[in-house]
């Protein structure tokens, strides 16, 4: 009865439902994965705010010892104990950049100098402005290098025990467990000790007990991704092993190794600052960072800008590559795409 | 539960072997040996002087006794120090770093679980802004920075506390305080992150559901489940401890077990780094093996799993 009476509705009770193209409309532009990254970190104020940091503290690091007029290990005993002195910054009082130590007494006048220097002097002489910048070149070189192996290392070992699996991925994680089951930094200490504090000693003994952490997210990715349709597609048409890890694999996990490294560069700026300081370091008259933060406390009631200043920068780079780190975490997660 | 613990025994102990083995092996390789001025000895001398440390046996029969001595818990003879025992000086220095060290450890867990409960409770207000800012400084600035820090304002400048050495409990508040910043920020970053996931959980939603109070959930249901997850970061947070004791002495002047491993680096008093390198180690091992243990007894999905996370 009901069915009847639907069946006869005249036509010219219907029309035709209006915007039906706008259906079809694609909302918004359609953006790869790293665009759609980039969106999300630019809003995260943290991370911008640590990129820009990290790029200037680069950049310095690597100009300013070379614009300058002096040299990292250029002595003169006359001009030593400076306090910093800053054009324009030297009226703000509070800031203490005014060439005045901490007594209130005008160091250069004194000693008749003309010429600023911006971070002042250490106590022999050496201008601390090329010596923080220096130093800062030769922790962020250090912590570069040692993360650029450790990825290296860690995206092998990782792939080849996530790939394989079985009996390979159980003896490759076995190693692994024994290695995180030893104090990192012990090992690191032996190591310095046998082969002599320089840059490429530190750097392996990171490395030594650094590329596991690596190792072991890479194998983790792997394991989830490999059970993916679209490996098995690829398998299915033909695909080598070597292809589908380079090709499908490893793009895949890009995220979580990209964070992975960010991480680590804190990671080893903090360990080469922490051996300089156990007197493991980089000797001198090199600089490094955690080395000049060493000396600038036995002036600490003296000339406290000595110890200050590096102390600053070295913070400042830690905490901007982890405020980075933190907002790459959550803009390459695609989960967190709204 | 005995089938793991058995388990975890056994790792501790292969562990352990290699780490001993290594670091022989390893020191082995150093330069030098324990006579001072080996110019003005003669070579009847020196022998004399090998024999005692032991250093005329090959390196197989060497290794066998320093195993066994080991076993025994003789760490050997110190180089510098006029042939102390190392297990002796050892035990002469652990006192001050222990006690460092929990401090530390217990006042950094309670100020960071307080942070952050109040983080996740109080979520995306201003509360949640300051603690997380506050973890993400903990964890960015080194030890070393801190303490200097806290030595110039609060001693320097200020004068409110000593600036460093040794004599009493008021000597220890900067060194904590400068120990448990990592710890603080750890465990608040960690608590809240699980707080703000059990919160979301079906249970809780069942609890407000039956109209318990707001206090009420979160005291007996969500902090509880929160916790669990927290133990198993106690171990890390506890060798960063260790390894921060290693500077945080030397900056205060405190006669502790790190300040002598640094200063027997500088001496290169070769058994006193082998014999503190092993302590520290057999420490490591422990507690990773306490927390183990731990959260197999509050976490009864582990221990099922055969062990297996």
């Amino acid at each position: 009865m009901e069915q009847k009476q639907l069946d006869n509705l005249p036509s010219d009770l219907f029309r035709p439902a209006a915007g039906k193209g706008d259906l079809e409309r694609i909302g918004r532009p359609s953006l790869s994965y790293w665009q759609d990254a980039w969106i999300r970190l630019k809003k995260n104020k943290g991370a911008i705010f640590g990129l820009v940091v990290v790029i200037l503290i680069t950049l310095l690091a690597i100009f300013a010892p070379i614009l300058s007029s002096h040299t990292y290990r250029e002595q003169n005993l006359a001009l030593s104990k400076l306090p910093p002195k800053i054009p324009v910054l030297e009226n703000i009082g509070f800031l203490g950049v005014d060439g005045k130590d901490k007594d209130g007494f005008d160091v250069y006048k004194a000693k008749n100098v003309k010429e600023y220097y911006w971070f002042g002097t250490d106590d022999l002489g050496r201008d601390q402005w090329v010596r923080v910048w220096q130093g800062t070149r030769i922790s962020l070189l250090i912590a570069v290098v040692a993360a650029l192996i450790d990825l290296f290392i860690g995206i092998i070992y990782g792939g080849i025990a996530g790939f394989y699996g079985g009996r390979t991925d159980n003896i490759m994680m076995r190693i692994i467990e024994i290695l995180i089951g030893i104090p990192s930094l012990i090992i690191v200490i032996l190591f310095i000790l046998i082969f002599k504090p320089g840059v490429t000693s530190i750097i392996l003994a990171m490395v030594i007990t650094g590329w596991t952490g690596m190792a072991r997210i890479v194998r983790g990715q792997i394991l989830k991704m490999k059970e993916q349709e679209f490996v098995l597609a690829s398998k299915t048409l033909g695909a080598a092993n070597s292809r589908l890890i380079g090709k499908h694999l490893i793009p895949n996990v890009l995220g979580p190794i990209i964070v992975t490294t960010m991480f680590t560069v804190p990671g080893a700026i903090f360990t080469e600052a922490f051996l300089s300081f156990i007197g493991l370091g980089i000797a001198p008259p090199q600089a490094s960072l955690g080395a000049l933060v060493n000396d600038g406390f036995r002036f600490i009631q003296t000339y406290p800008y000595q110890l200050i200043i590096p102390s600053i920068v070295i913070s400042l780079l830690i905490l901007s590559f982890n405020l980075l780190g933190d907002g790459l975490r959550d803009a390459l997660d695609p989960k967190m795409r709204k | 539960m005995l089938r793991y613990t058995l388990q975890r025994i056994v790792y501790m102990l292969i562990t352990l072997f290699i780490i001993a083995t290594l670091t022989f092996f390893l020191m082995k390789l150093l330069p030098g040996s324990p006579l001072k001025s080996q110019d003005k000895l003669t070579p009847e001398q020196v022998t004399i002087i090998n024999e005692k440390y032991g250093l005329n046996d090959p390196l197989p029969v060497q290794y066998v006794h320093y195993i066994a001595n080991l076993a025994k818990g003789d760490l050997g003879l110190s180089f510098q120090y006029d042939n102390r025992p190392v297990s002796e000086m050892i035990a002469g220095r652990i006192g001050p770093s222990a006690q460092l060290g929990l401090q530390a450890l217990i006042i950094g867990s309670i100020v960071g679980l307080i942070l952050g409960i109040i983080a996740a409770i109080k979520h995306n207000t201003f509360f949640d802004y300051g603690a997380t800012f506050l973890a993400v400084l903990g964890i960015s600035i080194p030890s070393f920075v801190f303490a200097g820090f806290m030595q110039f304002v609060l001693g320097v400048k200020l004068q409110l506390l000593p600036v460093a050495l040794w004599e009493g409990f008021i000597y220890t508040i900067m060194p904590t305080i400068a120990l448990s910043g990592f710890v603080i920020a750890n465990i608040s970053r960690f608590m809240r992150t699980e707080l703000l996931e059990v919160m979301a959980s079906d249970y809780i939603m069942l609890a407000k559901a039956k109209g318990i109070s707001q206090s009420g959930i979160i005291i007996k249901h969500a902090i509880r489940n929160a916790l669990i997850p927290v133990i198993t970061i106690i171990g890390p947070l506890a060798v960063n401890i260790m390894t921060g004791s290693l500077v945080i002495e030397r900056i205060f002047a405190i006669p502790g077990l790190g300040e002598q491993f640094v200063k027997s680096i500088n001496m290169n008093d070769y058994t006193v780094i082998m014999g503190t390198t092993i302590f520290y180690s057999a420490l490591f091992v422990f507690i990773i093996f306490v927390v183990d243990i731990l959260y197999g007894v509050v976490d009864p999905r582990i221990r099922l799993a055969g062990g297996k996370k």
